[in-house]
């Protein structure tokens, strides 16, 4: 009889563990916007309710949370694929921007004669770019020991340059004023699935690189493998997996997801690339991947949430004056909290004793 | 003229760079890269408009910026060295949280979106005054220089003798380097980093301080405009040396004051704003080419 439950046990008992390391950061980030809204004379109870209304309410709430949550898919998932084998890439944010504006510039320097071919192209050109942008760092990494922290950080910086000096010169739109480029054409533009909100076929796109991540990081060799260098490099070397190898793929993979996601915000919401493309997609995505401990499931969850967190606090800033910082405060507070290793207060009590 | 103009703005940009610069620098020597140099430096700049604006005195002011960049630099270290969290990972969550907390105390308190205007904030003061203006190149420099740029210069100066020779230095440098024979020292090594940490807070409040009340005397959000970031490249390019750091900064600020001259010139702003990130890459390229040649050869 115990011999029967004990397994069962064990697995409750990790099942609750994981559950919990999942909503520990969470937990911390509402205790904390809790203690500033009773700072400042607020009821966070009120607030809370009156934010889940506003992203899961009705069928149009639900969708501009969706609608929030897609970048965020794509940036968690390129977050993901190098988090997992121990490639700390800060980079994301900048390949998002090149795609981003890869994708758009497809989609209005072609003739509109191609079409939705318009589509492909656009996505398949701002994944090469993205791939190119992130492999930079990923080579000097595996050949030259250079941080991939540092090197994709300043890339982003540069990314942001380039495509700030783009969009204010050769790429400006010369009929709509500053700082974007010229609208992309019609057939270019992801379909809304549910007007008027702005969900648009991106939505899919991320669904589709979210279910091939979770397939890929689970079910296939090169994905164990890759996992297996984040666990420990010199097990992965002992058998013969090639580290600067996988160190290079996965760079180019999140490089490759980043820059489709950029190249559907730009298709699908905006149109076009603009200045300020990104508030911060990749470092979010950041937070994503890590309350979602890099799996499939995890990563969709805390897009939602993130992108719940967007889309109500545009509305409570509205209704309840409470400032739309909150967000960032819950954020900022998720991505701290979501790297703090919980066991290790008991653990260092224990050994003290 | 022209020469006199550049080299004071020069100046006065390299500062508040200099300033978190060196803060980062001693962080980074006793084992910690500090991501949130930037947050830290935003938050300085706030109290510092807030508190000047309040007592009318600019030194409350930047010694309060000094303690608050000091505290969060606690806290972070505490989050890094006790519980365990990853530097990097929290640097950053911190330089999200800080940018909130500081736009919902604007939005509440101030009712204000970004930027904050206050009555009477005092700047710092000119030490020398207006009669050295008349000598010639170095004149307009003399006649702006704030005690905090002499305070960013003297440390320059110190910080190098103050690694190599003091007990404190001497025990961030071992905590860095070789955090094994410093525990064997009886060196902790945690409270050295959380030393360092707020050290680093305590010169990025004053870079913040310097940023707000230089000259402009008041806070907006988007303030530091990446300065933290960019005091992080110039530590990385000057490999924690103090003095090589301070030319990198200086250097720095020189193409930040002369960004606006370069642009009628032709030259696109928004480039010459990448050029510190890119020595940055070049720098830890060749440094990464030498490494993998010594080892070669040794193989």
């Amino acid at each position: 009889m115990s011999e029967v439950a004990l397994p069962q046990r064990f697995r409750f008992a990790a099942w609750l563990e994981r559950g919990f390391g999942l909503a520990f950061p969470f937990i911390v980030a509402l205790v904390v916007a809790s203690i500033i809204l009773l700072a400042v004379g607020q009821n966070p109870v009120d607030t809370f309710t009156l934010m889940v209304q506003e992203s899961f309410g009705s069928t149009r709430r639900i969708s501009a949370t969706l609608s929030a949550a897609t970048p965020l898919l794509f940036t968690g998932v390129a977050t993901a694929v190098c988090f997992r084998s121990g490639v700390f890439n800060v980079g994301v944010e900048g390949a998002f921007v090149i795609g981003g504006l890869c994708g758009a510039f497809i989609g209005f320097s072609l003739s509109a004669s191609f079409g939705f071919s318009l589509i492909p192209l656009a996505l398949l050109f701002a994944a090469i770019c993205g791939a190119l942008w992130l492999y930079i760092p990923g080579y000097l990494l595996a050949r030259f020991d250079v941080d991939e922290v540092v090197s994709t950080l300043m890339l982003n910086f540069v990314a942001l340059g380039i495509t700030g000096y783009l969009v204010n010169g050769p790429l400006l739109s010369e009929i709509s004023g500053n700082n974007v480029t010229p609208l992309v054409h019609e057939a270019a533009q992801l379909p809304r699935l549910l007007p008027p909100s702005t969900l648009h076929g991106g939505f899919l796109i991320g669904l589709v690189v979210l279910a091939a991540y979770g397939l890929w990081s689970t079910r296939t060799a090169y994905g164990f493998e890759s996992a297996l260098v984040g666990l420990n490099k010199r097990f992965s070397r002992a058998v013969g997996i090639s580290i600067p190898r996988t160190i290079i793929a996965v760079m180019i993979l999140s490089g490759i997801v980043a820059g489709i996601g950029g190249a559907s915000h730009a298709l699908g919401q905006l149109h076009r690339f603009a200045d300020g493309f990104s508030p911060g997609y990749g470092f979010t995505g950041m937070a994503v991947a890590l309350l979602g401990r890099n799996t499939a499931v995890g990563i969709l969850l805390g897009a939602i949430l993130f992108g719940a967190l967007a889309s109500a606090g545009t509305t409570v800033q509205l209704f309840s004056d409470i400032p739309l910082d909150i967000v960032n405060i819950i954020e900022g507070t998720v991505m701290i909290f979501a790297v703090v290793e919980i066991g290790r207060f008991a653990l260092r009590r224990r050994r003290s004793k | 003229m022209i020469i006199d103009q550049v080299l004071a703005a020069s100046i006065a940009l390299t500062t508040p760079i200099l300033l978190a610069a060196m803060g980062g620098l001693v962080n980074r020597q006793g084992g910690i890269v500090n991501i949130a140099l930037d947050a830290k430096m935003l938050a300085g700049a706030f109290v510092a408009v807030v508190v000047s604006s309040a007592t009318g005195n600019w030194f409350a002011a930047i010694l309060a910026a000094a303690f608050v960049g000091a505290s969060v630099g606690l806290v972070f270290s505490l989050v890094i060295t006790r519980a365990g969290a990853n530097m990097i990972v929290a640097g950053l969550g911190l330089n999200v949280l800080v940018a909130g907390v500081l736009g919902f105390i604007l939005n509440w308190f101030y009712d204000s979106s970004g930027t904050l205007r206050l009555q009477d904030v005092a700047l710092l003061p000119h030490i020398f005054g207006d009669g050295v203006k008349d000598i010639p190149i170095v004149g307009l420099t003399l006649s702006r220089l704030d005690p905090l740029t002499i305070f960013a210069w003297l440390t320059v100066l110190c910080l190098p003798w103050a690694l190599a020779n003091t007990r404190a230095g001497l025990r961030v440098r071992a905590t860095g380097n070789a955090p094994k024979v410093a525990h064997a020292m009886g060196i902790s090594e945690l409270r050295v980093q959380d030393g360092t940490t707020m050290f680093a807070g305590f010169f990025s409040g004053l870079a913040g301080a310097h940023l707000a009340l230089a000259s402009i005397g008041l806070f907006n959000e988007g303030l530091t405009a990446g300065r933290g970031f960019i005091a992080l490249a110039a530590f990385y390019f000057g490999r924690d040396r103090p003095v090589t750091t301070a030319l990198v900064c200086l250097l720095f600020g020189f193409l930040d004051a002369t960004q606006i001259r370069m642009q009628t010139a032709g030259l696109p702003p928004k480039l010459i704003g990448t050029i510190p990130y890119l020595m940055v890459l070049v720098a830890l390229c060749i440094a990464g080419w030498r490494n993998r040649r010594t080892k070669d050869q040794l193989a």
